[in-house]
């Protein structure tokens, strides 16, 4: 091995060696993959270590030295004045994540060939607004909330300053246009847009479910021989009332005191997301008030802003760590024209099911 | 209640089809042209007779999820390279339409023709052929789903 092959730099352990390559390059004490050749002195990872992160320094985004400062820098401040000392490989240890509040970490990852990969990394994130609650953590932010933030922030402004995208080794799109992304936005008009949402949900005509209450009062009866409902249908699955039918559950009729029957299970569900008789909109719960169709379709065109995609928090993720926080972002972007969303919206059930809210539009 | 959902789409699906082969019962200029499974289903529509939309054919695309019939169906015309939306001051140019029976006025009672037929009458009663209000705005920012936007019903005219 030559002498003047430069040597490279852990930024894990902190040691300076030359890293097994193969399939990436990797420390060779401690395995880990946050390694930075040494290449000149005006660029010594091991300087800016010792002198600690110029925060405000100005850095340049996109590409150069700066930014990979800039990134280093965020990685302390995100895990303390010093990385702490792993002697094993492998993903945050609990108590790396525990003792620190977030166990996060940002990591740039550069190829011989002069590209570069750029990690941000954190644990599983479901108990991050709880540490916060509880004031255990050192900081309100953390975690996966910070990686977003910093992802869109670094995403749309290097996309605005003409800079090549940092994240696209790693397939990531644009920063959101409208600077809004899953449930933060980031900008003046992103804002507004949540504020006129927000008013006009104020005001909204949306239908109010029935009480727990009105809807265990409601006259039910099981269904016998001869009972003048067995010619009748349920307006909501439009089956006649039936005395053969399999699930006995089906036996069960729930009359509204508009006289309009239905099955139980056709109806209940209704009423959970609005108060009134399907057939009839007779009221068992005050509604807002309401201009009832006139013609054949009243509407118009207002859209509200669209809504913020809630299906995409990063504390649903499965897999929440490393890079499923990324995809987790990249999901969130709340105005993307991805093709792929329309499957996206029609396939998981637990999506639409998120929009418990009576009325529909929003969840 | 997903037990509700197969068995309401599927006797619906049933319905459409007996119509459609019986030119007798068929609600004139709405096809079913697509239904493969419970989750999206294609008609066309025209407004038959004289009408600001005579002889002109549009797609309409309706998706399911399982909380049908207690949710409405997304709605929206197709917009593609060999069929656009109609130009209508409740469809916008992405193919949106802003319908309050496919909103806050659905109820479990109506059902897929239903829409249909509301859809086309909607057409049928059109005055004037314009965009809707902030037609630019509404289709840059717009989710891909149009049960995401919170319309604003304001005008019963049409």
């Amino acid at each position: 091995m030559s002498s003047r092959e430069p040597m490279w730099y852990c930024h894990e352990c902190q040691a300076e060696m030359r890293p097994l390559m193969v399939p990436d390059p990797h420390c060779a004490s401690c395995n880990g993959t946050f390694v930075e050749k040494i290449e000149s002195e005006a660029d010594d990872p091991r300087g800016f270590q010792a002198s600690g992160p110029p925060l405000d320094n100005g850095a340049t985004l996109g590409g150069g030295p700066g930014f990979e400062d800039f990134f280093l820098g965020l990685s302390q401040l995100m895990n303390g004045p010093r990385p702490q000392r792993r002697s094993s490989s492998g993903p945050p240890s609990p108590e790396r994540g525990g003792a620190g509040g977030t166990g996060f970490r940002l990591g740039i990852n550069r190829s011989p060939s002069g590209s570069q990969t750029i990690l941000v990394a954190g644990p599983p994130t479901s108990g991050i607004n709880r540490r916060g609650a509880s004031g255990e953590g050192r900081h309100p932010i953390g975690g996966s909330l910070m990686a977003q933030y910093l992802l869109a922030m670094l995403t749309q402004r290097a996309g605005r300053e003409g800079h090549a995208d940092p994240f696209g080794g790693l397939g990531l799109l644009g920063g959101p246009e409208d600077g809004r992304w899953g449930d933060y936005v980031f900008n003046q008009e992103a804002l507004d847009q949540i504020i006129t949402q927000i008013m006009e949900q104020g005001n909204s005509s949306r239908p109010v479910p029935a009480t727990d209450e009105v809807m265990t009062e409601l006259q039910r009866e099981v269904l016998e021989e001869g009972s003048p409902l067995l010619e009748r249908d349920c307006a909501v699955c439009k089956e006649q009332f039936s005395l053969t039918t399999e699930d006995p559950d089906d036996q069960v009729i729930v009359t509204l005191p508009c006289t309009h029957p239905f099955h139980e299970g056709c109806i209940m569900p209704w009423l959970k997301s609005s108060g009134t008789c399907p057939v009839c909109r007779f009221q068992l719960v005050p509604q807002p008030e309401h201009h009832p169709p006139n013609g054949p379709a009243s509407g118009s065109g207002s859209p509200g802003p669209p809504q913020v995609n809630r299906g995409t928090r990063p504390d649903t993720s499965p897999n929440g760590g490393m890079f499923g926080q990324f995809f987790n972002i990249v999901g969130g972007s709340g105005s993307s024209s991805n093709n792929s969303r329309t499957n996206r919206n029609l396939a998981p059930r637990e999506e639409w099911e998120q929009g418990g809210v009576p009325g529909a539009w929003l969840d | 209640m997903s037990v509700v959902y197969s068995r309401r789409l599927k006797k619906e699906l049933q319905e459409i089809q007996i119509e459609q082969a019986d030119p007798t019962k068929r609600a004139a200029g709405i096809q079913l042209l697509q239904a493969d499974d419970l989750k999206i289903w294609f008609f066309s529509i025209e407004v038959l007779g004289e009408s600001l939309y005579k002889n002109e054919v549009f797609h309409l695309m309706v998706r399911f999820d399982p909380e049908y019939p207690f949710k409405s169906p997304a709605v929206q015309f197709v917009v593609s390279d060999k069929v656009k939306p109609p130009v209508h001051p409740h469809v916008y140019t992405n193919g949106h339409i802003c319908a309050s029976i496919l909103g806050d006025d659905w109820s479990p009672t109506l059902s897929v023709m239903a829409i249909c037929i509301t859809i086309q009458s909607m057409l049928a009663s059109c005055k004037k052929k314009e965009l809707p209000e902030g037609n630019d705005d509404y289709v840059r920012t717009a989710p891909d789903n149009p049960k995401k936007t919170r319309f604003v019903y304001h005008d019963d005219t049409v």
